[in-house]
């Protein structure tokens, strides 16, 4: 039975038909292309009338194929499979002749511009009669949420899908939640203390029934599609078994490597080698260093297991639980698996390293120390327990130079955005360091003062005006030591001078970077990412925490530099993707997907197994099936698409040399029928 | 040789390693060779082994017949070996599953065949058993080895056209090309797909086109040198030229050779991110 | 504009869903002007498009075909366009072999940014091919027998 075809060609006020004769085309298309049963003009296609006109007429005349030819499909081709459905004709009957931004828009000349139109509705029209039904796919869903990474962004989306009533599995690479959010001292713009808002957060999370943490602990794979990944995750050995441990903290107080350098801190304070990363951490329970651990040290150095090493056990002899120790120096890495239906990535970012800018001395000259550095000398229980001492000789500095855009806004290094927070956290910091050191005096170069956010520009202008920072418009060109000071040489470029600064510390505002495994972590959640390796949205705007997998969701610095309340924010929006998510049991996916070809016996399938198929596909799609005869023995083994899994690209099918998979919604006899209908008139 | 073939041939057969030997044996004349099925140990003198042994025997590895005869010991050359490489990374065969009787090779044909002009594997880089003193396989520059194509590749664009035109023209679709194609194994071939007909099947000049450019495009990154298509095409029509212009890519783009090194991934299954893309705007 | 018998190129372009194809769009959102010679076919990726697609496109008379997709590492499903671009890798080269100006079938990344690369590359194409002429050797070929339509085909 043949297809009737409608083909309803959109005025769109005046943008398609002031060049396009539109009254032709339609005439032209019930003329010219077979199987055309109905066509007609409509002022606005895609208006409440314009639809019902489409609506009744798949009625009136029976219908079965639809060709609008109106704006880009990107725009509507939703709008009249919408309208399709209620119908009850299968949308994907339904197609978009581009005649607006690919015709209308682009050609003056009215005699060419129906010509092409006229040409681009036939191929529609051929398409359209090879159109055939398809299902939306229906996918089981797992009312589970997976985060990765417990910052802030990470703790905030957990905390909201949890709220939510599901199940989250928090995952932290670190031994304690509270990301780079629990390093700082004070947060702008209202100055409140960084740990006093944080903590009871990172508590909740410790607390949540709904909540699975997993510190010291990373992605090892991940497999599976949107509503059901199958997470593997990597418990690294932490050497402390956190079901007994108590966190009484007499281990790490007996432990006699304590110069080691806390990353907490930057590596301004020290710490033991079994050790808590910082006073809140949650959860409250150390870990052991094995790098910088005497024990394994030594076990090593003698290869042989850590348990039979006898140098120093001061840590598990200081251990009061009985009868077994809470300390374990077998313990070794262990995978567990976990299935969930969502996935929300706040990895974060890591600062910028110190070696990039030489000519600053970063690295090289100890009081020339990063933003993150500063706010842990900045912060109450850091290092300095608050107090601003140079790094060198405990100092307080009596003059100190901020270095704004240290890794951003510079191609010249590879880093050409902007790391966004810089400008406020250094206009904090001017004011921190006034606070501290009231006879002191700042002074900040920068390129330009970008603080877009509410109460940020007023904030930055009381560091200028009340606080009495001096700010220079101009980069530093070398910073090196004189005696005990720092001589900073820039430019004034508001005066035109040039400026010599004899600081005695130097805060660099290093830029936020993507964490160094960004790519590699990003290949195993197959998800896109940026020229800097920040991940990719899959709209800059209309998607911004949607990556380019389904179900994987976006929050916080791993997308991009933020500041805490868009990265709180963000992190909300992806816990409410995550939520809607899975609030259904089922989900319904587009029927794009490949389909490989099945016949009656003896032959089965056309399919001969050569897997270049499964080689090729992006998303591990496609598996192997054995046909079998009755006795159970393999007739053949040929290519399966796993619907759930398959993201409709189509390269299995270009790849097939016998074309025994086709790509549902663009198969071989529909991009057939588009070529052969091409025909220049 | 032979005798150390027969030899092994009878003691692959009498102990079951194998059900059958596919091997070459006496034709009608001196100068022809036949492929020949040893099933029994009795019969293991019908093998033999001489220049005349141009062919591939590989072929037969596709076919049911010849596979319901049970698990294989096969005799091939240095060039034929490649096609088991290829076999197996496609999935077709396992490894397991085929005993490779290797010989040492010299070149074949009378006059010598063009595939052993530039020949750098007279001895198989894979096989169970090697027959014939090992003969080093000395490195052949690529230049070298696709000094064959060189003027054609030379011609002016128009000459090209009337030279492949004046050979496709020839085509009767016969399809004897890719029937002997040990690599062209694929159930339903395209050209037999008939919704949508993508190559025209009848002779004529533009489904002749689609269909030489399309089978030899289906073999890039595949196809081994074995030249069987030419050999036996009825029309005389020179497809291995093709073919080896697509060796000559694939080599020069990918650094690939198809049936070298069975560690490789096949070329037309993988990328590289610095692949080149001189030609892309 | 023209007089009767002045050539007029026909270009059929393949173009990806995600970048180039909404790089067309955007030229329209931008009115920005190009040549009208052009027949979009829109395939979800460049690693979709099969070689034979581009052989029918000459076969139904096209003087010059353009692929074009997301750039190299841009591509919505990660390796589409990198497995595209080695097909063409050998692809190319044959038709070359065979006597085909390779100017007849052009490839080009353009992102769904790239509104005024899109129109650059369509005008090139378009000039490009006017230049070479009509493709009058396949177009001999077509003639000289009869044409095996999906329609006869499939009833």
């Amino acid at each position: 039975m043949s297809k009737k075809i409608g083909v309803f060609v959109c005025h769109c006020g005046t943008n398609i038909s002031a060049t396009v004769d539109v009254e032709k085309v339609a005439e032209e298309a019930k003329k010219k292309n077979p199987g055309v049963t109905y066509t007609t003009t409509h002022k606005y296609m895609c208006s409440d009338p314009g639809q019902k006109l489409l609506r009744d007429k798949i009625k009136e005349e029976g219908l079965t194929g639809i060709v609008v030819a109106a704006c880009s499909p990107k725009m509507h081709e939703r709008t009249f499979r919408n309208a399709a459905i209620k119908t009850g004709l299968n949308p994907y009957h339904v197609e978009i002749s581009n005649i607006r931004e690919q015709c209308s828009w682009v050609h003056k000349d009215k005699a060419v511009g129906t010509t092409k139109s006229i040409d681009l509705v036939r191929m529609m029209t051929e398409k359209t009669r090879k159109d055939k039904s398809l299902k939306p796919i229906k996918v089981h869903v797992t009312k589970r949420a997976l985060v990765i990474g417990g910052g802030i962004a990470g703790i905030q989306a957990a905390l909201d899908i949890a709220d939510g009533g599901n199940e989250v599995i928090l995952v932290e690479r670190e031994a304690s939640i509270g990301g780079h959010m629990a390093q700082l001292s004070e947060t702008f713009p209202t100055l409140d203390c960084s740990q006093c808002i944080m903590t009871p957060k990172m508590v909740e999370v410790a607390q949540h029934e709904n909540i699975k943490l997993y510190t010291w602990s990373e992605i090892e794979a991940v497999g599976g599609y949107l509503g059901n990944f199958d997470i593997k995750i990597r418990k690294k050995a932490r050497s402390v078994d956190l079901d007994l441990c108590t966190g009484c903290s007499s281990c790490w107080q007996v432990c006699p490597s304590k110069k080691i350098k806390s990353e907490f801190d930057m590596g301004l304070g020290n710490r033991t080698a079994i050790y808590v990363p910082f006073p809140q951490a949650i959860p409250s329970k150390p870990v052991i260093d094995r790098e910088n651990c005497l024990l394994f040290k030594d076990a090593r150095k003698k290869n042989i297991p850590p348990n039979d090493s006898k140098v120093c056990r001061k840590c598990i002899d200081a251990c009061p639980i009985a009868p077994v120790k809470a300390i374990d120096y077998s313990q070794e890495d262990e995978i567990v698996e976990e299935k969930v239906g969502a996935i929300v990535v706040a990895t974060g970012y890591r600062e910028l390293e110190d070696g990039l800018y030489g000519e600053y001395g970063g690295g090289k000259y100890k009081d020339v120390i990063t933003g993150l550095q500063f706010e842990r000398l900045a912060s109450a229980s850091g290092p300095t327990d608050g107090m601003i001492k140079r790094p060198s000789d405990g100092k307080e500095p009596e003059i100190i130079v901020f270095i704004q855009c240290v890794g951003s806004r510079d191609p010249s290094k590879g880093c050409s955005y902007c790391s966004k927070t810089c400008c406020m956290y250094t206009a904090k910091h001017t004011m921190l360091y006034k606070h501290k050191v009231h006879h002191g005096h700042a002074y900040v170069f920068y390129i330009d003062i970008r603080c877009a956010g509410k109460s940020y520009e007023e904030f930055a202008q009381r560091a200028i005006e009340e606080e009495g920072a001096t700010y220079l418009r101009g980069r530093v060109s070398r910073v090196y030591q004189k005696g005990d000071k720092l001589v900073v040489l820039g430019a004034d470029t508001l005066t035109g001078s040039v400026v010599e600064i004899e600081a005695e510390m130097v805060v660099l505002a290093s830029a936020m970077k993507a964490q160094d495994d960004a790519g590699e972590f990003a290949r195993k959640l197959s998800i896109q990412y940026d020229k800097d390796m920040f991940f990719s949205e899959i709209h800059p705007k209309l998607k911004p925490v949607e990556s380019s997998s389904a179900g994987i969701f976006l929050a916080g610095t791993c997308q991009g530099p933020k500041d805490i309340p868009e990265a709180v924010a963000q992190a909300g929006a992806a816990a409410s993707k995550v939520l809607a998510l899975l609030s259904s049991d089922e989900l319904e996916r587009e029927p794009v997907v490949a389909r490989v070809d099945r016949q009656l016996p003896p032959v089965f399938s056309t399919c001969i197994g050569c897997f270049y198929c499964q080689k090729v596909c992006p998303y591990s799609a496609i598996e192997q099936e054995d046909i079998k005869a009755r006795d159970g023995s393999v007739i053949k083994t040929v290519a399966r698409v796993n619907e759930g899994l398959c993201q409709g690209c189509g390269l299995c099918a270009a790849t097939c040399r016998s074309k025994s998979i086709e790509l549902a919604g663009f198969n071989d006899e529909q991009i057939y029928a588009e070529i052969n209908a091409v025909e220049f008139n | 040789m032979i005798e150390a073939l027969r030899k092994k041939a009878e003691e692959l057969l009498r102990s079951k390693t194998v059900d059958v030997i596919y091997g070459y044996g006496e034709g009608s004349t001196p100068e022809r060779t036949r492929p020949v099925f040893i099933t029994k140990p009795e019969d293991v003198n019908k093998l033999t082994w001489n220049k005349y042994c141009v062919y591939n025997l590989t072929t037969y590895l596709k076919r049911q017949e010849a596979r319901k005869l049970g698990k294989p010991a096969i005799v091939v050359k240095g060039c034929d070996a490649k096609t088991i490489i290829v076999l197996i990374k496609e999935s077709q065969i396992k490894r397991e599953d085929v005993y490779i009787l290797g010989v040492t090779c010299n070149g074949v044909g009378e006059p010598q065949a063009t595939k052993c002009k530039a020949c750098d594997i007279h001895t198989p880089r894979i096989y169970d058993e090697l027959i014939g003193e090992k003969i080093e396989n000395k490195e052949i520059s690529f230049e070298e080895r696709y000094a064959e194509i060189e003027e054609y590749e030379k011609l002016s664009e128009k000459d090209k056209w009337e030279f492949w035109q004046k050979q496709f023209a020839k085509c009767i679709k016969c399809y004897a090309c890719s029937s002997i194609c040990p690599l062209c194994f694929c159930d339903r071939c395209i050209v037999d797909k008939n919704q949508p007909q993508w190559i025209d099947p009848s002779a004529h000049p533009r489904g002749n086109l689609s269909w030489n450019v399309t089978r030899a495009y289906h073999l890039a990154g595949r196809c081994i040198n074995c030249e069987e298509c030419q050999r036996v095409c009825p029309a005389d029509i020179p497809l291995n030229l093709l073919n080896k212009k697509l060796a000559k890519e694939t080599e020069k783009n990918f650094k690939y050779r198809a049936g070298y090194n069975i560690d490789d991934e096949l070329a037309m299954a993988t990328y590289k991110e610095d692949d080149n893309q001189d030609f892309i705007k | 504009m023209s007089e009767e018998n002045k050539f007029e190129p026909k270009i059929v372009a393949f173009l990806c869903n995600w970048c180039t194809y909404a790089g067309a769009d955007l030229a329209g959102t931008g009115r920005k002007q190009y040549q009208a010679n052009v027949r979009v076919i829109k395939l979800p990726c460049t690693g979709g498009i099969d070689p034979l697609f581009l052989i029918k496109a000459f076969e139904r008379g096209a003087d010059g075909i353009l692929v074009s997709g997301c750039h190299p590492g841009d591509c919505h499903y990660n390796s589409g366009n990198y497995h595209a671009r080695r097909r063409w890798n050998v692809f190319r080269p044959l038709l070359e072999f065979c006597g085909i100006n390779p100017e007849r079938i052009q490839f080009s990344w353009v992102s769904a940014a790239e509104g005024g690369k899109w129109v650059e590359t369509i005008n090139g194409v378009i000039d490009s091919i006017r230049a070479l002429g009509p493709f009058e050797g396949y177009q001999k070929i077509n003639t000289m027998g009869p044409m095996v339509s999906s329609e006869s085909a499939n009833q």
